[in-house]
């Protein structure tokens, strides 16, 4: 099946639905699945709640208690999934050429198909947003109402304000020593940021953190339109021009920008994708999560 | 000076700059990359934008309307035009207007005494090719007026209107009363009656007890002051003393009735001059040439009530829009 397309992404904001068609294009196992089938030993049942799957339901019991319920698994992951997410106000930059696209939306996609992919595998994952100044937080946790939570909470995120500094950053995001994979999703136009030291801190933690820089064709090209003054969305009140004459110099300073960005990255040893956010998301997905192309 | 209000007009240009004044402003588009482009001066917007394009037109009319209404315009309109004074006999008008070929010019009928004064307010109502002539008994003013149009006058005096003050003569020798009121000559006709009436203008009472406290008149002859209780504060003139009452002015005089003619004449002279309003004497017929004597009268209002009824409408509208604006 065919990778869906951003432009068609862009036409709604039910995640579920973006969701459900960009695995299908993907394809399942991606990821190595843990303790999965037969040899899985009972632990509890649980009330049945919407998203779990029906093959998990108890029908016996069912048929004796007239209720659903659903059969949990003891389940030792040791990996937990952070989803980190740069909601910053530059985060708003649409794509100047497919209407209804932002980088924040994109993002938005992304996380929330490594969630769900999280959510299929057993694994317990959690959310951080980063936006106004402020560390939005859902604490890591299993199961498909997790992943309604997550998914509720990625709705209502509003790109705006600065990232928060490094000591509300270190305060908000207190991982435990367990191994946990992180999946970070911003445009790197701040570095060295807060972001950035927390990232690099926690890939010294021995955590495995994969970063996706987001971008716009437009930004990418140096493709503006040279008729509107611009201004920096995080920057103050200064105004900026664009223009043929500046588009080399533009090229020039963003590609000094990111070269610095990607040496950081190598030289910390965290795994970076670059999206542009016109890409079909599974391509990106794919980049994103293959196994060992660092290691 | 009404007409330098006018110069009023810029003021129309405060509310065009103040709807214009808004439009100054950088808008500039949120751009993430823009930290790596060089700044540059915000720049104003070159595009000639207006907010609020009603409201500022409302302003402005506005504004308009209330220095027309200080200026009080006047729009020459009046054509060719005939005046006739009212009571002016319709066959002699028909062919004086024939005559000066004002056949198809307008008419107004006024009032004879008020006919020229009338056009000397008007005239800047009138186009300037606009040419003028006036029928009827027009009475002769005291001085030569001036006009800035052409102006032909035609007078047709009227017959005076039959009238007479009615005199009642209370007396033991009414016969020198008499002969004197017969010798009066003049506009003045007098009829003489032996009874008092309502209707009498002029008692002469010759007697030496008082009148009744009934009887009144505007005014009294009397020769005996005796007779006449308010003659106690009266004020001389001459060998005339006069006074107001209760029942009207009284006269007296002990030199009563006049024993010579030139004593009468005098006395009915003063009666006639003080007591009845002089008649008009009609204007000769004669020809206005246009001067250059600027128009009396600076406003006639003509348009006033038109404009301060779209100065409170236009008021409320403002008001309205604005409040309009700020919800």
């Amino acid at each position: 099946m065919a990778l869906v397309s951003s432009a068609l992404l862009a036409h709604t904001t039910d995640l579920e639905l973006v969701i459900r068609h960009v695995l299908a294009g993907l394809g399942q196992g991606m990821h190595a699945g843990r303790e999965r089938g037969a040899g899985v030993e009972f632990s509890e049942y649980r009330a049945y709640a919407p998203g779990d799957e029906w093959r998990r339901v108890d029908w016996k019991l069912l048929a004796r208690a007239d209720r659903y319920y659903v059969r949990e698994a003891e389940r030792d992951s040791h990996v937990a999934l952070w989803l980190v997410l740069d909601a910053s106000a530059s985060m708003a930059e649409p794509s100047r050429s497919i209407d209804g696209l932002d980088k924040l939306g994109y993002a938005r996609i992304l996380l929330a198909c490594i969630g769900a992919i999280a959510q299929r595998q057993g694994d317990a994952f959690g959310l951080a947003v980063l936006s106004g100044g402020r560390v939005r937080l859902v604490p890591a946790a299993r199961g498909p109402r997790q992943l309604q939570r997550v998914l509720a909470t990625l709705k209502q995120v509003k790109a705006e304000g600065d990232l928060p500094d490094a000591e509300v950053l270190r305060s908000g995001l207190r991982f435990t020593a367990s191994p946990a994979l992180i999946f970070a999703a911003s445009d790197f136009l701040d570095w060295p940021s807060s972001l950035s030291n927390v990232l690099v801190r926690l890939r010294h933690m021995r955590h495995d953190v994969r970063a996706v820089c987001l971008q716009t064709e437009a930004e990418c090209a140096g493709s503006f339109d040279s008729g509107p003054a611009y201004r920096d969305p995080e920057g103050g009140s200064a105004v900026f021009r664009f223009g043929a004459d500046l588009r080399e110099g533009y090229l020039r300073n963003r590609a000094q920008h990111f070269d610095s960005v990607s040496a950081a990255l190598r030289a910390n040893d965290v795994l970076q994708v670059d999206a542009r956010i016109e890409q079909a998301p599974g391509e990106v997905l794919r980049q994103w999560l293959r196994q060992g192309g660092r290691r | 000076m009404n007409s330098l209000w006018w110069l009023a007009l810029p003021t129309l240009l405060l509310p065009i700059w103040w709807h214009r004044k808004k439009r100054v402003q950088v808008k500039a588009e949120p751009l993430a990359s823009a930290r790596f482009l060089p700044r540059t001066e915000p720049r104003q917007m070159r595009v000639w934008r207006w907010s609020d394009i009603v409201l500022l037109i409302v302003r402005c009319l506005l504004l308009a309307c209330a220095i027309a209404w200080l200026a009080d315009p006047v729009f020459p309109w009046r054509g060719d035009t005939v005046v006739v004074a009212a009571g002016t006999d319709a066959q002699w008008t028909e062919r004086e207007v024939q005559a000066a070929g004002f056949g198809a010019a307008a008419r107004v009928a006024l009032p004879a005494q008020r006919a020229l004064a009338w056009i000397g307010a008007h005239e800047r109502e009138f186009k300037p090719q606009a040419r003028l002539l006036v029928l009827g008994d027009i009475p002769m003013p005291a001085l030569l007026p001036q006009f800035r149009h052409p102006l032909v006058l035609r007078t047709l005096a009227k017959p005076l209107p039959p009238g007479a003050a009615r005199v009642a003569i209370v007396s033991k020798r009414p016969q020198e009363w008499r002969r004197m009121f017969a010798a009066l000559d003049g506009p003045l006709r007098v009829v003489l009656e032996n009874v008092p009436g309502p209707k009498t203008e002029l008692i002469v009472w010759d007697m030496p007890e008082a009148p009744p406290a009934a009887l009144r008149a505007p005014l009294w002859w009397a020769t005996d002051a005796g007779a006449f209780t308010e003659l106690a504060q009266s004020q001389a003139l001459g060998t005339l003393r006069y006074a107001d009452g209760a029942r009207g002015r009284v006269w007296a005089s002990n030199a009563w009735p006049p024993q010579d003619p030139a004593a009468a004449r005098a006395l009915l002279e003063s009666w006639r001059t003080l007591h009845y309003a002089p008649l008009p004497y009609t204007a000769p017929a004669q020809s206005f040439a246009p001067t250059r004597a600027a128009a009396r009268g600076d406003a006639n209002g003509a348009l006033r009530d038109f404009l301060l009824l779209a100065l409170i409408s236009l008021f409320a509208i403002e008001r309205i829009l604005t409040h309009a604006r700020r919800r």
